[in-house]
Protein backbone atom coordinates (compact mmCIF):
# COMPACT_ATOMS: atom_id res chain seq x y z
CA UNK A 1 0.00 0.00 0.00
CA UNK A 2 2.78 2.38 1.03
CA UNK A 3 4.63 1.49 -2.14
CA UNK A 4 1.58 2.10 -4.33
CA UNK A 5 1.16 5.45 -2.62
CA UNK A 6 4.76 6.33 -3.40
CA UNK A 7 4.37 5.32 -7.07
CA UNK A 8 1.20 7.40 -7.39
CA UNK A 9 2.95 10.31 -5.70
CA UNK A 10 5.92 10.24 -8.00
CA UNK A 11 3.54 10.06 -10.96
CA UNK A 12 1.60 13.22 -10.16
CA UNK A 13 4.28 15.18 -8.25
CA UNK A 14 7.58 16.26 -9.78
CA UNK A 15 8.79 16.89 -6.27
CA UNK A 16 7.53 15.90 -2.87
CA UNK A 17 6.42 18.78 -0.61
CA UNK A 18 7.19 18.67 3.13
CA UNK A 19 4.45 21.04 4.29
CA UNK A 20 1.22 22.67 3.18
CA UNK A 21 3.11 25.86 2.51
CA UNK A 22 5.63 24.10 0.33
CA UNK A 23 2.82 22.34 -1.46
CA UNK A 24 0.89 25.50 -2.10
CA UNK A 25 3.94 27.24 -3.48
CA UNK A 26 4.45 24.45 -5.88
CA UNK A 27 0.94 23.95 -7.15
CA UNK A 28 2.25 24.38 -10.65
CA UNK A 29 4.19 21.17 -10.22
CA UNK A 30 1.05 19.13 -9.63
CA UNK A 31 -1.16 17.95 -12.44
CA UNK A 32 -4.42 18.44 -10.55
CA UNK A 33 -3.52 21.76 -9.00
CA UNK A 34 -1.62 23.57 -11.71
CA UNK A 35 -4.69 25.57 -12.70
CA UNK A 36 -4.93 27.10 -9.23
CA UNK A 37 -2.93 30.12 -8.09
CA UNK A 38 -0.60 29.49 -5.18
CA UNK A 39 -2.39 32.05 -3.02
CA UNK A 40 -6.01 33.09 -3.22
CA UNK A 41 -7.64 36.13 -1.66
CA UNK A 42 -10.09 35.49 1.15
CA UNK A 43 -12.56 37.69 -0.69
CA UNK A 44 -12.50 35.45 -3.79
CA UNK A 45 -12.90 32.40 -1.60
CA UNK A 46 -15.73 33.76 0.54
CA UNK A 47 -19.18 32.16 0.19
CA UNK A 48 -20.82 35.55 -0.01
CA UNK A 49 -18.99 37.02 -3.00
CA UNK A 50 -19.32 34.40 -5.75
CA UNK A 51 -21.89 32.22 -3.92
CA UNK A 52 -19.69 29.49 -5.47
CA UNK A 53 -22.18 29.16 -8.30
CA UNK A 54 -19.54 28.49 -10.96
CA UNK A 55 -18.01 25.67 -8.94
CA UNK A 56 -21.52 24.41 -8.21
CA UNK A 57 -22.26 24.32 -11.96
CA UNK A 58 -18.97 22.53 -12.67
CA UNK A 59 -19.75 19.95 -9.97
CA UNK A 60 -23.20 19.41 -11.48
CA UNK A 61 -21.57 18.84 -14.86
CA UNK A 62 -19.21 16.30 -13.28
CA UNK A 63 -22.20 14.45 -11.79
CA UNK A 64 -24.02 14.63 -15.13
CA UNK A 65 -20.98 13.22 -16.93
CA UNK A 66 -20.60 10.38 -14.42
CA UNK A 67 -24.27 9.38 -14.30
CA UNK A 68 -24.56 9.92 -18.06
CA UNK A 69 -21.64 7.61 -18.80
CA UNK A 70 -23.34 4.92 -16.72
CA UNK A 71 -26.70 5.46 -18.44
CA UNK A 72 -24.92 4.93 -21.79
CA UNK A 73 -24.69 1.25 -20.94
CA UNK A 74 -28.46 0.85 -20.61
CA UNK A 75 -29.99 3.23 -23.11
CA UNK A 76 -30.70 2.11 -26.70
CA UNK A 77 -30.90 4.96 -29.24
CA UNK A 78 -33.53 3.40 -31.49
CA UNK A 79 -37.06 4.58 -32.10
CA UNK A 80 -38.40 1.10 -31.31
CA UNK A 81 -36.32 0.45 -28.18
CA UNK A 82 -35.50 3.82 -26.64
CA UNK A 83 -38.71 4.12 -24.62
CA UNK A 84 -38.55 0.53 -23.41
CA UNK A 85 -34.88 0.82 -22.47
CA UNK A 86 -35.83 3.79 -20.27
CA UNK A 87 -38.59 1.64 -18.77
CA UNK A 88 -35.92 -0.97 -18.05
CA UNK A 89 -33.65 1.64 -16.48
CA UNK A 90 -36.58 2.68 -14.29
CA UNK A 91 -37.83 -0.77 -13.31
CA UNK A 92 -35.25 -3.45 -14.05
CA UNK A 93 -31.74 -2.05 -13.74
CA UNK A 94 -30.61 -2.11 -10.10
CA UNK A 95 -30.48 1.51 -8.90
CA UNK A 96 -31.33 2.52 -12.48
CA UNK A 97 -34.16 4.82 -11.49
CA UNK A 98 -31.89 6.55 -8.98
CA UNK A 99 -29.23 6.98 -11.66
CA UNK A 100 -31.72 8.49 -14.09
CA UNK A 101 -33.30 10.69 -11.43
CA UNK A 102 -29.92 12.03 -10.33
CA UNK A 103 -28.98 12.74 -13.94
CA UNK A 104 -32.27 14.52 -14.48
CA UNK A 105 -32.07 16.58 -11.29
CA UNK A 106 -28.48 17.58 -11.94
CA UNK A 107 -29.56 18.73 -15.42
CA UNK A 108 -32.43 20.83 -14.08
CA UNK A 109 -30.21 22.33 -11.40
CA UNK A 110 -27.41 23.03 -13.87
CA UNK A 111 -29.67 25.22 -16.02
CA UNK A 112 -30.74 27.16 -12.91
CA UNK A 113 -27.25 27.43 -11.43
CA UNK A 114 -25.57 28.54 -14.68
CA UNK A 115 -28.27 31.20 -15.04
CA UNK A 116 -27.79 32.37 -11.43
CA UNK A 117 -24.03 32.39 -11.98
CA UNK A 118 -24.53 34.81 -14.88
CA UNK A 119 -26.81 36.94 -12.70
CA UNK A 120 -24.08 37.05 -10.05
CA UNK A 121 -21.48 38.08 -12.63
CA UNK A 122 -23.80 40.83 -13.81
CA UNK A 123 -24.55 42.25 -10.36
CA UNK A 124 -20.85 42.30 -9.46
CA UNK A 125 -19.89 43.88 -12.83
CA UNK A 126 -17.41 41.03 -13.28
CA UNK A 127 -17.62 41.27 -17.09
CA UNK A 128 -15.59 44.45 -17.44
CA UNK A 129 -12.29 44.95 -19.22
CA UNK A 130 -10.61 41.85 -20.55
CA UNK A 131 -13.00 39.72 -18.50
CA UNK A 132 -15.54 40.38 -21.25
CA UNK A 133 -14.11 37.34 -23.05
CA UNK A 134 -15.00 35.12 -20.15
CA UNK A 135 -18.48 36.68 -20.15
CA UNK A 136 -18.80 35.66 -23.82
CA UNK A 137 -17.54 32.15 -23.14
CA UNK A 138 -20.06 32.05 -20.29
CA UNK A 139 -22.93 33.03 -22.61
CA UNK A 140 -21.96 30.23 -25.01
CA UNK A 141 -21.67 27.80 -22.07
CA UNK A 142 -25.20 28.74 -21.00
CA UNK A 143 -26.54 28.12 -24.52
CA UNK A 144 -24.69 24.78 -24.71
CA UNK A 145 -26.21 23.87 -21.32
CA UNK A 146 -29.70 24.58 -22.69
CA UNK A 147 -29.06 22.53 -25.83
CA UNK A 148 -27.74 19.68 -23.66
CA UNK A 149 -30.96 19.76 -21.62
CA UNK A 150 -33.10 19.88 -24.75
CA UNK A 151 -31.28 17.01 -26.49
CA UNK A 152 -31.35 15.09 -23.21
CA UNK A 153 -35.09 15.01 -22.74
CA UNK A 154 -35.59 13.96 -26.38
CA UNK A 155 -33.86 10.65 -25.78
CA UNK A 156 -36.62 8.73 -23.90
CA UNK A 157 -38.76 9.09 -27.07
CA UNK A 158 -41.92 9.55 -25.05
CA UNK A 159 -44.66 12.09 -25.75
CA UNK A 160 -42.63 14.89 -24.14
CA UNK A 161 -39.64 14.06 -26.35
CA UNK A 162 -41.60 13.71 -29.53
CA UNK A 163 -43.57 16.95 -29.27
CA UNK A 164 -40.60 18.93 -27.93
CA UNK A 165 -38.64 17.80 -30.97
CA UNK A 166 -41.61 18.61 -33.23
CA UNK A 167 -41.88 22.13 -31.86
CA UNK A 168 -38.11 22.67 -31.58
CA UNK A 169 -37.44 21.74 -35.19
CA UNK A 170 -40.53 23.67 -36.35
CA UNK A 171 -39.04 26.78 -34.72
CA UNK A 172 -35.86 26.16 -36.74
CA UNK A 173 -37.93 25.89 -39.92
CA UNK A 174 -39.51 29.29 -39.29
CA UNK A 175 -36.17 30.97 -40.07
CA UNK A 176 -36.60 32.76 -43.41
CA UNK A 177 -34.99 31.14 -46.48
CA UNK A 178 -32.72 28.63 -44.70
CA UNK A 179 -35.28 27.36 -42.18
CA UNK A 180 -36.61 24.37 -44.10
CA UNK A 181 -33.13 23.12 -44.96
CA UNK A 182 -32.02 23.48 -41.34
CA UNK A 183 -35.03 21.48 -40.18
CA UNK A 184 -34.39 18.82 -42.83
CA UNK A 185 -30.78 18.57 -41.63
CA UNK A 186 -31.73 18.40 -37.92
CA UNK A 187 -34.52 15.88 -38.44
CA UNK A 188 -32.65 13.89 -41.08
CA UNK A 189 -35.76 13.82 -43.28
CA UNK A 190 -39.22 15.34 -43.33
CA UNK A 191 -40.71 13.24 -40.56
CA UNK A 192 -39.26 12.72 -37.08
CA UNK A 193 -37.78 9.26 -36.81
CA UNK A 194 -34.67 7.18 -36.37
CA UNK A 195 -32.40 9.75 -38.04
CA UNK A 196 -33.59 12.49 -35.70
CA UNK A 197 -33.14 10.42 -32.56
CA UNK A 198 -29.65 9.30 -33.57
CA UNK A 199 -28.60 12.83 -34.45
CA UNK A 200 -29.63 14.26 -31.12
CA UNK A 201 -28.17 11.23 -29.35
CA UNK A 202 -24.76 11.91 -30.93
CA UNK A 203 -25.04 15.61 -30.06
CA UNK A 204 -26.08 14.89 -26.48
CA UNK A 205 -23.45 12.27 -25.77
CA UNK A 206 -20.43 13.60 -27.53
CA UNK A 207 -20.46 16.88 -29.40
CA UNK A 208 -22.22 19.09 -26.85
CA UNK A 209 -20.43 17.76 -23.73
CA UNK A 210 -17.07 17.83 -25.55
CA UNK A 211 -17.72 21.42 -26.59
CA UNK A 212 -18.79 22.29 -23.06
CA UNK A 213 -15.65 20.69 -21.61
CA UNK A 214 -13.42 22.60 -24.01
CA UNK A 215 -15.13 25.91 -23.22
CA UNK A 216 -15.00 25.11 -19.51
CA UNK A 217 -11.23 24.66 -19.75
CA UNK A 218 -10.96 27.97 -21.60
CA UNK A 219 -13.22 29.60 -18.97
CA UNK A 220 -10.92 28.42 -16.13
CA UNK A 221 -7.76 29.40 -17.98
CA UNK A 222 -9.12 32.87 -18.60
CA UNK A 223 -9.97 33.36 -14.92
CA UNK A 224 -6.28 32.85 -14.13
CA UNK A 225 -5.09 35.04 -16.99
CA UNK A 226 -7.52 37.80 -16.03
CA UNK A 227 -6.07 37.87 -12.52
CA UNK A 228 -8.59 35.76 -10.63
CA UNK A 229 -12.16 36.64 -9.76
CA UNK A 230 -13.27 40.24 -10.24
CA UNK A 231 -13.18 40.76 -6.47
CA UNK A 232 -9.37 40.76 -6.89
CA UNK A 233 -9.62 43.93 -9.00
CA UNK A 234 -11.43 45.54 -6.15
CA UNK A 235 -8.77 44.45 -3.67
CA UNK A 236 -6.01 45.76 -5.93
CA UNK A 237 -7.97 48.98 -6.36
CA UNK A 238 -8.25 49.43 -2.59
CA UNK A 239 -4.62 48.60 -1.85
CA UNK A 240 -3.32 50.78 -4.69
CA UNK A 241 -3.83 53.81 -2.50
CA UNK A 242 -1.31 52.36 -0.05
CA UNK A 243 2.37 52.02 -0.82
CA UNK A 244 3.20 48.38 -1.50
CA UNK A 245 6.87 47.40 -1.27
CA UNK A 246 8.14 45.83 -4.48
CA UNK A 247 9.00 42.21 -3.91
CA UNK A 248 12.49 41.30 -5.04
CA UNK A 249 11.56 37.71 -5.73
CA UNK A 250 8.91 38.46 -8.35
CA UNK A 251 9.47 38.35 -12.08
CA UNK A 252 8.20 41.51 -13.63
CA UNK A 253 8.43 40.39 -17.19
CA UNK A 254 8.15 37.11 -18.91
CA UNK A 255 11.84 36.26 -19.49
CA UNK A 256 12.27 39.81 -20.70
CA UNK A 257 9.94 39.21 -23.62
CA UNK A 258 7.14 41.39 -22.35
CA UNK A 259 7.29 44.75 -20.67
CA UNK A 260 5.45 46.16 -17.70
CA UNK A 261 3.75 44.42 -14.82
CA UNK A 262 1.45 41.52 -15.57
CA UNK A 263 -1.85 41.17 -13.76
CA UNK A 264 -0.49 38.09 -12.01
CA UNK A 265 2.34 40.11 -10.52
CA UNK A 266 -0.05 42.85 -9.47
CA UNK A 267 -2.13 40.15 -7.83
CA UNK A 268 0.73 38.59 -5.92
CA UNK A 269 1.88 42.02 -4.78
CA UNK A 270 -1.30 42.78 -2.85
CA UNK A 271 -1.87 39.31 -1.41
CA UNK A 272 -0.37 38.78 2.01
CA UNK A 273 -1.08 36.76 5.15
CA UNK A 274 -3.87 39.10 6.24
CA UNK A 275 -6.04 38.96 3.12
CA UNK A 276 -5.30 35.60 1.49
CA UNK A 277 -4.78 31.89 2.04
CA UNK A 278 -2.88 29.09 0.33
CA UNK A 279 -4.92 27.63 -2.51
CA UNK A 280 -3.86 24.21 -1.30
CA UNK A 281 -5.44 23.21 0.99
CA UNK A 282 -7.87 26.16 1.43
CA UNK A 283 -9.42 26.31 -2.04
CA UNK A 284 -9.10 22.58 -2.69
CA UNK A 285 -10.92 21.78 0.53
CA UNK A 286 -13.80 24.12 -0.29
CA UNK A 287 -14.17 22.76 -3.81
CA UNK A 288 -14.34 19.26 -2.35
CA UNK A 289 -16.98 20.52 0.07
CA UNK A 290 -19.08 22.02 -2.74
CA UNK A 291 -18.77 18.80 -4.72
CA UNK A 292 -19.98 16.79 -1.73
CA UNK A 293 -22.83 19.22 -1.19
CA UNK A 294 -23.86 19.00 -4.86
CA UNK A 295 -23.80 15.22 -4.70
CA UNK A 296 -25.92 15.21 -1.56
CA UNK A 297 -28.48 17.66 -2.97
CA UNK A 298 -28.88 15.83 -6.30
CA UNK A 299 -29.03 12.44 -4.58
CA UNK A 300 -31.59 13.64 -2.05
CA UNK A 301 -33.77 15.15 -4.78
CA UNK A 302 -33.42 11.97 -6.83
CA UNK A 303 -34.48 9.85 -3.86
CA UNK A 304 -37.52 11.98 -3.08
CA UNK A 305 -38.70 12.81 -6.61
CA UNK A 306 -38.39 10.04 -9.21
CA UNK A 307 -38.25 10.94 -12.92
CA UNK A 308 -41.49 11.08 -14.86
CA UNK A 309 -41.97 9.25 -18.14
CA UNK A 310 -44.93 9.95 -20.41
CA UNK A 311 -46.64 7.60 -22.87
CA UNK A 312 -44.55 6.30 -25.79
CA UNK A 313 -44.18 8.81 -28.64
CA UNK A 314 -47.41 8.98 -30.63
CA UNK A 315 -47.28 11.12 -33.79
CA UNK A 316 -51.08 11.16 -34.02
CA UNK A 317 -51.84 12.62 -30.61
CA UNK A 318 -50.46 15.83 -29.18
CA UNK A 319 -50.79 15.89 -25.38
CA UNK A 320 -53.26 18.50 -24.10
CA UNK A 321 -51.55 20.69 -23.04
CA UNK A 322 -48.05 19.92 -24.36
CA UNK A 323 -45.68 21.73 -22.03
CA UNK A 324 -41.90 22.05 -22.26
CA UNK A 325 -39.75 21.80 -19.10
CA UNK A 326 -39.83 24.97 -16.98
CA UNK A 327 -36.68 26.52 -18.41
CA UNK A 328 -38.20 26.61 -21.90
CA UNK A 329 -41.72 27.62 -20.88
CA UNK A 330 -40.98 31.35 -21.17
CA UNK A 331 -40.05 30.66 -24.80
CA UNK A 332 -43.16 28.54 -25.29
CA UNK A 333 -45.22 31.40 -23.84
CA UNK A 334 -43.47 33.83 -26.20
CA UNK A 335 -43.98 31.70 -29.34
CA UNK A 336 -47.65 31.36 -28.41
CA UNK A 337 -48.26 35.11 -28.16
CA UNK A 338 -45.90 36.81 -30.62
CA UNK A 339 -47.41 35.95 -34.00
CA UNK A 340 -47.92 39.20 -35.87
CA UNK A 341 -50.73 39.49 -38.42
CA UNK A 342 -51.25 42.45 -40.69
CA UNK A 343 -54.02 41.63 -43.13
CA UNK A 344 -53.02 38.45 -44.93
CA UNK A 345 -49.35 38.97 -44.13
CA UNK A 346 -48.15 37.25 -40.97
CA UNK A 347 -44.94 36.40 -39.15
CA UNK A 348 -45.02 33.21 -37.10
CA UNK A 349 -44.46 33.41 -33.37
CA UNK A 350 -41.95 30.63 -33.93
CA UNK A 351 -39.66 33.13 -35.62
CA UNK A 352 -40.29 36.08 -33.29
CA UNK A 353 -40.57 34.36 -29.91
CA UNK A 354 -38.46 31.32 -30.75
CA UNK A 355 -35.55 32.93 -32.55
CA UNK A 356 -35.57 36.74 -32.75
CA UNK A 357 -36.28 37.52 -29.08
CA UNK A 358 -33.72 35.00 -27.70
CA UNK A 359 -31.20 36.24 -30.29
CA UNK A 360 -31.87 39.82 -29.21
CA UNK A 361 -31.34 38.89 -25.53
CA UNK A 362 -28.03 37.18 -26.37
CA UNK A 363 -26.95 40.21 -28.37
CA UNK A 364 -27.95 42.50 -25.52
CA UNK A 365 -25.86 40.43 -23.08
CA UNK A 366 -22.95 40.67 -25.53
CA UNK A 367 -22.99 44.45 -25.92
CA UNK A 368 -23.92 45.27 -22.32
CA UNK A 369 -20.32 45.33 -21.00
CA UNK A 370 -19.61 48.13 -23.48
CA UNK A 371 -22.69 50.11 -22.49
CA UNK A 372 -21.74 49.84 -18.83
CA UNK A 373 -19.89 53.10 -18.08
CA UNK A 374 -19.62 52.67 -14.29
CA UNK A 375 -16.28 53.56 -12.64
CA UNK A 376 -13.51 50.98 -12.17
CA UNK A 377 -14.18 50.58 -8.45
CA UNK A 378 -17.62 49.10 -9.29
CA UNK A 379 -15.94 45.94 -10.54
CA UNK A 380 -16.10 43.02 -8.12
CA UNK A 381 -18.65 44.62 -5.79
CA UNK A 382 -22.27 43.53 -5.38
CA UNK A 383 -24.85 46.19 -6.37
CA UNK A 384 -22.40 49.10 -6.69
CA UNK A 385 -24.16 52.46 -6.31
CA UNK A 386 -23.09 53.69 -9.75
CA UNK A 387 -24.80 50.72 -11.42
CA UNK A 388 -28.20 51.10 -9.81
CA UNK A 389 -30.07 51.97 -13.00
CA UNK A 390 -28.66 49.12 -15.10
CA UNK A 391 -29.18 46.68 -12.24
CA UNK A 392 -32.85 47.66 -12.20
CA UNK A 393 -33.18 47.16 -15.98
CA UNK A 394 -31.41 43.81 -15.80
CA UNK A 395 -33.60 42.70 -12.88
CA UNK A 396 -36.72 43.67 -14.81
CA UNK A 397 -35.64 41.58 -17.83
CA UNK A 398 -34.94 38.60 -15.55
CA UNK A 399 -38.26 39.12 -13.78
CA UNK A 400 -40.12 39.20 -17.10
CA UNK A 401 -38.61 35.83 -18.00
CA UNK A 402 -39.45 34.42 -14.56
CA UNK A 403 -43.04 35.71 -14.74
CA UNK A 404 -43.47 34.12 -18.19
CA UNK A 405 -42.13 30.85 -16.74
CA UNK A 406 -44.60 31.04 -13.83
CA UNK A 407 -47.49 31.73 -16.23
CA UNK A 408 -46.39 28.78 -18.38
CA UNK A 409 -45.98 26.37 -15.47
CA UNK A 410 -49.01 27.23 -13.34
CA UNK A 411 -51.51 29.25 -15.36
CA UNK A 412 -51.72 27.51 -18.73
CA UNK A 413 -54.12 24.66 -19.30
CA UNK A 414 -55.63 22.79 -22.26
CA UNK A 415 -55.17 24.57 -25.62
CA UNK A 416 -52.84 27.01 -23.87
CA UNK A 417 -55.84 28.74 -22.30
CA UNK A 418 -55.37 30.78 -19.17
CA UNK A 419 -56.53 29.16 -15.91
CA UNK A 420 -56.00 30.30 -12.34
CA UNK A 421 -54.52 27.58 -10.12
CA UNK A 422 -57.85 27.23 -8.27
CA UNK A 423 -59.83 26.81 -11.51
CA UNK A 424 -60.45 23.28 -12.72
CA UNK A 425 -59.34 22.32 -16.19
CA UNK A 426 -62.18 21.08 -18.45
CA UNK A 427 -62.50 17.39 -19.11
CA UNK A 428 -60.45 16.51 -22.21
CA UNK A 429 -61.19 13.66 -24.62
CA UNK A 430 -58.44 11.06 -24.54
CA UNK A 431 -57.47 9.41 -27.79
CA UNK A 432 -55.34 6.65 -26.27
CA UNK B 1 -0.61 28.98 -52.65
CA UNK B 2 0.10 26.36 -49.99
CA UNK B 3 -2.27 27.94 -47.49
CA UNK B 4 -4.96 28.37 -50.13
CA UNK B 5 -4.86 24.76 -51.25
CA UNK B 6 -5.07 23.55 -47.64
CA UNK B 7 -8.06 25.84 -47.14
CA UNK B 8 -9.75 24.55 -50.30
CA UNK B 9 -9.11 20.95 -49.26
CA UNK B 10 -10.56 21.57 -45.78
CA UNK B 11 -13.56 23.34 -47.26
CA UNK B 12 -14.20 20.47 -49.65
CA UNK B 13 -14.03 18.04 -46.72
CA UNK B 14 -16.46 20.16 -44.74
CA UNK B 15 -18.92 20.25 -47.64
CA UNK B 16 -18.55 16.47 -47.95
CA UNK B 17 -19.24 16.03 -44.25
CA UNK B 18 -22.37 18.17 -44.45
CA UNK B 19 -23.47 16.26 -47.57
CA UNK B 20 -23.34 13.04 -45.56
CA UNK B 21 -25.95 14.46 -43.22
CA UNK B 22 -28.45 15.04 -46.02
CA UNK B 23 -30.18 11.66 -46.36
CA UNK B 24 -30.00 10.23 -49.89
CA UNK B 25 -32.90 7.89 -49.25
CA UNK B 26 -35.91 8.71 -47.10
CA UNK B 27 -37.64 5.76 -45.48
CA UNK B 28 -40.82 7.75 -45.09
CA UNK B 29 -44.41 7.13 -46.14
CA UNK B 30 -45.16 8.47 -49.64
CA UNK B 31 -46.74 11.89 -50.01
CA UNK B 32 -49.46 10.38 -52.23
CA UNK B 33 -51.38 7.60 -50.53
CA UNK B 34 -54.66 5.67 -50.44
CA UNK B 35 -56.95 6.28 -47.47
CA UNK B 36 -59.61 3.67 -48.18
CA UNK B 37 -62.81 3.26 -50.16
CA UNK B 38 -65.11 6.31 -50.23
CA UNK B 39 -67.85 4.26 -48.63
CA UNK B 40 -65.61 3.56 -45.63
CA UNK B 41 -66.10 7.15 -44.59
CA UNK B 42 -69.23 8.08 -42.68
CA UNK B 43 -71.01 11.35 -43.25
CA UNK B 44 -69.17 14.14 -41.44
CA UNK B 45 -65.57 14.31 -40.31
CA UNK B 46 -63.14 11.41 -39.88
CA UNK B 47 -59.67 11.69 -38.35
CA UNK B 48 -56.97 9.50 -39.89
CA UNK B 49 -54.47 9.39 -37.05
CA UNK B 50 -51.71 7.62 -38.97
CA UNK B 51 -51.84 10.24 -41.73
CA UNK B 52 -52.62 13.22 -39.50
CA UNK B 53 -55.45 14.09 -41.83
CA UNK B 54 -59.16 14.92 -41.58
CA UNK B 55 -61.53 13.65 -44.26
CA UNK B 56 -64.78 15.59 -44.71
CA UNK B 57 -67.72 13.87 -46.34
CA UNK B 58 -70.95 15.59 -47.33
CA UNK B 59 -73.04 13.27 -49.44
CA UNK B 60 -70.78 12.34 -52.33
CA UNK B 61 -68.41 15.25 -51.82
CA UNK B 62 -65.03 14.55 -50.22
CA UNK B 63 -62.41 16.94 -48.89
CA UNK B 64 -59.11 16.35 -47.09
CA UNK B 65 -57.45 18.82 -44.73
CA UNK B 66 -54.11 18.53 -42.96
CA UNK B 67 -54.27 18.11 -39.18
CA UNK B 68 -50.83 19.68 -38.70
CA UNK B 69 -50.96 23.15 -37.19
CA UNK B 70 -49.25 25.78 -39.33
CA UNK B 71 -47.68 27.36 -36.26
CA UNK B 72 -45.30 24.71 -34.93
CA UNK B 73 -46.59 21.41 -36.37
CA UNK B 74 -48.66 20.04 -33.47
CA UNK B 75 -51.77 17.99 -34.29
CA UNK B 76 -55.04 19.96 -34.21
CA UNK B 77 -58.15 18.44 -32.63
CA UNK B 78 -61.59 18.68 -34.21
CA UNK B 79 -64.05 19.95 -31.62
CA UNK B 80 -67.56 19.05 -32.82
CA UNK B 81 -69.13 21.13 -30.03
CA UNK B 82 -67.38 24.26 -31.31
CA UNK B 83 -67.16 23.34 -35.02
CA UNK B 84 -63.52 24.36 -34.89
CA UNK B 85 -60.03 22.86 -34.92
CA UNK B 86 -58.05 23.48 -31.73
CA UNK B 87 -54.28 23.20 -31.41
CA UNK B 88 -53.22 21.88 -28.03
CA UNK B 89 -49.69 23.27 -28.06
CA UNK B 90 -50.25 27.01 -28.28
CA UNK B 91 -54.01 27.43 -28.59
CA UNK B 92 -54.42 28.23 -32.29
CA UNK B 93 -57.96 27.83 -33.59
CA UNK B 94 -59.11 27.12 -37.13
CA UNK B 95 -62.59 27.31 -38.62
CA UNK B 96 -64.25 24.39 -40.33
CA UNK B 97 -62.77 25.78 -43.55
CA UNK B 98 -59.29 25.49 -42.01
CA UNK B 99 -58.88 29.24 -41.72
CA UNK B 100 -56.80 30.41 -38.76
CA UNK B 101 -59.17 32.48 -36.66
CA UNK B 102 -57.26 32.98 -33.43
CA UNK B 103 -54.03 32.09 -31.68
CA UNK B 104 -50.51 32.16 -33.07
CA UNK B 105 -51.05 30.14 -36.28
CA UNK B 106 -49.85 32.29 -39.18
CA UNK B 107 -51.58 30.45 -42.06
CA UNK B 108 -54.72 28.37 -42.77
CA UNK B 109 -54.53 24.57 -42.71
CA UNK B 110 -53.74 23.23 -46.19
CA UNK B 111 -56.38 21.25 -48.16
CA UNK B 112 -55.18 18.39 -50.34
CA UNK B 113 -56.07 17.12 -53.78
CA UNK B 114 -58.13 13.96 -53.92
CA UNK B 115 -58.49 11.45 -56.73
CA UNK B 116 -59.83 7.96 -57.30
CA UNK B 117 -57.33 5.13 -57.63
CA UNK B 118 -58.03 2.38 -60.24
CA UNK B 119 -59.13 0.03 -57.44
CA UNK B 120 -61.75 2.52 -56.31
CA UNK B 121 -59.88 3.85 -53.27
CA UNK B 122 -59.62 7.50 -52.41
CA UNK B 123 -56.14 8.92 -53.12
CA UNK B 124 -54.73 11.88 -51.20
CA UNK B 125 -51.84 13.88 -52.62
CA UNK B 126 -50.31 15.82 -49.72
CA UNK B 127 -47.87 17.56 -52.08
CA UNK B 128 -50.79 19.15 -53.97
CA UNK B 129 -52.45 21.89 -51.97
CA UNK B 130 -55.81 23.06 -53.26
CA UNK B 131 -58.19 25.95 -52.57
CA UNK B 132 -60.49 25.90 -49.53
CA UNK B 133 -63.63 25.44 -51.63
CA UNK B 134 -62.20 22.38 -53.41
CA UNK B 135 -64.50 19.37 -53.45
CA UNK B 136 -63.96 15.95 -54.92
CA UNK B 137 -67.26 14.42 -56.02
CA UNK B 138 -67.92 10.84 -57.00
Amino acid sequence: MEKLKRIWRSLIWAWSPKSNREASESVIRNFWLHWFPSRISLRSMSWGYSLWLGVFAACLFAILALTGLLLLFFYIPSVQSAYWSIKDIENVVVFGSLLRAQHRWAAHLMVAVVFLHMVRVFFTAAYRGQRVWNWYIGIVLFIVTLFLSFSGYLLPWDQLSYWALTIGTAIASSIPLLGRSIRFLLVGGNILGQNSLLRFYALHNFFLPAGLLFLFALHMWRIRKDGGLASMDNLIHETKSKEIPVSPSKTYSLLGVTEGTTIQVATTEVLDESNSAHASPGLVRRIALVFLLTTIITLALALIFPSPLEEPANPAVTPIPAKAPWYFLWLQELIAITTIKIGTFSISGGLIGGILIPAFLILLAAVWPFLDKSPADAVGVWFHRSRRRQNVIFTLICLAVIILIIIGVYLRGPYWNFYWPWQDWPEMPTLF
Amino acid sequence: MGKLSILIALLAEAVGAIKAFIPSVLYEPPSKFKVGKPDDFPEGITFLSGRRLYIFRTGNDFRAVSAICTHLYCVVDWRPDQNEFYCSCHGSRFSQEGINISGPAPKPLPWYQLSLAPDGSLNVDSKEAVKQDYKFSI
